[in-house]
């Protein structure tokens, strides 16, 4: 019989377990959940072989064992939001038995409420503002450089149009997101996503999170969309709603 | 217990003994590929600061023509773009300018 | 409907929505530092690592020279 732990994936409030009957979290481990003092810390099984320190040293590494975990980790923390006020935990965040989950919604207590109370009735969204790559060369077959002279002045309007592009760029980003923000109660930026993560060749000037109310949703979306119809250069994409990721994700 | 897996993401070069010679040549042409974008950068302040003559505009501008043709040629010979030569400086960005 | 049902149109969220995520954005959002990829470039052979460039360095040496060749006069 090998051993096991509990990973927990959020803390809830006024969470009714009945609504998690049937759901799953690791290997068909039934979800569960361990009250505490009014707060709902929403676990499953899990085996130490696989997610003890010294196993999970080696499968952090493996972005296929991380990108299944971090997706059924979403797809918990999805549920429990959809049906409560649920605060998500970062990935991978285990305690041996029950009682240390106790523990650990107690060390968390004093930022827990502040935090639920942030992000009850409301969601989170994300905005991206995307600007299509440069072309990296000029285009030289058809029409070469006639002299070193002529090679230069031309280097030197592809390097100053990319760089009117590139502020153009940044300045759009910045109305796009007090737009954003002044439509939310909360906005957090995020480092922009490089393309080789993204596998899309744009460069983002925007990863936005913003906390919007969940009846101005609609309003946020208009106003995020219109601002995006006004600046052709960019592309503005909006995404959500989300569980509040960004502002209450706990240690 | 979270654990940080950003330094574990790590670029490494192909331990395949077939392919070192072409992860080398990526990893020196991508050195090359700088040096060559920081001398083009510097050319255009030169010019910019106008204390060249034209005949030195002129050399210069056909020395870095000439060797943005040998890079092109060089690529070409396994396939790789100038994508490809990014390497990824963590804090300091990617080793080529993104506007390349 | 269901209770369920009532409480995700009241939250807003989309039963189906989890899977629309990118996986960049979840670990950005799950993890402390969100997802970097080293400046370090590893060079192995057969599971041995030989070399290990710090490349940070390299580029501060060129950008130095660079800089001294300026300040020098014409």
């Amino acid at each position: 019989m090998s051993a096991t732990a509990r990973y927990m994936f959020a803390v809830a409030r006024d969470l009714d377990v009945a609504q998690l009957s049937g759901a799953r979290g690791f290997q068909g481990a039934a979800l569960e959940t361990v009250e505490h003092e009014g707060l709902a810390a929403v676990v499953c099984d899990v085996d130490l072989a696989e997610f003890g320190e010294e196993p999970l040293i080696r499968n952090l590494e493996d972005l296929d064992w991380v990108e299944h975990v971090a997706r059924t980790h979403n797809d918990v923390v999805w549920r429990v939001a959809a049906v409560s006020t649920c605060a998500p935990l970062r990935l991978v965040t285990v305690c041996a038995d029950d009682e240390s989950v106790r523990d650990k919604v107690d060390s968390l207590r004093s930022g827990l409420e502040g935090v639920l109370d942030r992000i009850e009735g409301r969601q989170e969204w994300s905005v991206k503002v995307l600007v299509a790559p440069r072309s990296g060369g000029e285009p030289s077959p058809d029409t070469p450089a006639t002299s070193g002279a002529d090679y230069l002045r031309r280097k030197r309007e592809a390097s100053d149009r990319r760089r009117d592009l590139s502020v153009d760029a940044m300045r759009i980003a910045r109305e796009v997101h007090d737009l954003a923000h002044a439509h939310a109660v909360a906005s957090r930026r995020l480092a922009p996503q490089d393309p080789r993560l993204t596998g899309r060749p744009e460069a983002m000037v925007l990863n936005g999170a913003y906390l919007v109310e969940a009846d101005a949703r609609d309003a946020f979306e208009a106003a995020v969309h219109a601002a995006g119809e006004q600046h052709p250069a960019v592309t503005v994409e909006v995404e959500g709603p989300w569980p509040a990721y960004s502002f209450a994700v706990l240690e | 217990m979270t654990e940080d897996p950003r330094g574990r993401l790590r670029q490494r070069i192909d331990s395949d003994p077939d392919s070192v010679a072409r992860d080398l040549f990526k990893l020196v042409l991508s050195i090359v590929e700088l040096v060559r974008q920081l001398m083009e950068a510097q050319a255009l302040r030169r010019v910019d600061e106008g204390d060249l003559s034209d005949a030195q505009v002129e050399d210069l501008g056909l020395g870095l023509q000439r060797l943005e043709e040998a890079m092109e040629d060089l690529k070409s010979r396994y396939g790789l773009t100038t994508a490809d030569l990014n390497l990824d400086l963590g804090p300091l960005g990617t080793l080529l300018s993104d506007d390349q | 409907m269901s209770d369920i049902d009532l409480h995700a149109t009241a939250t807003g969220l989309q039963p189906t929505g989890a899977g629309q995520v990118s996986l960049v954005d979840l670990l950005d959002r799950l993890l402390g530092t969100g997802v970097v990829l080293s400046g370090e470039v590893l060079i192995s052979l057969a599971g041995v690592d030989l070399v290990e460039i710090r490349l940070n360095a390299l580029l501060t040496s060129v950008r130095a020279d660079m800089a001294r060749h300026e300040g020098a006069a014409p």
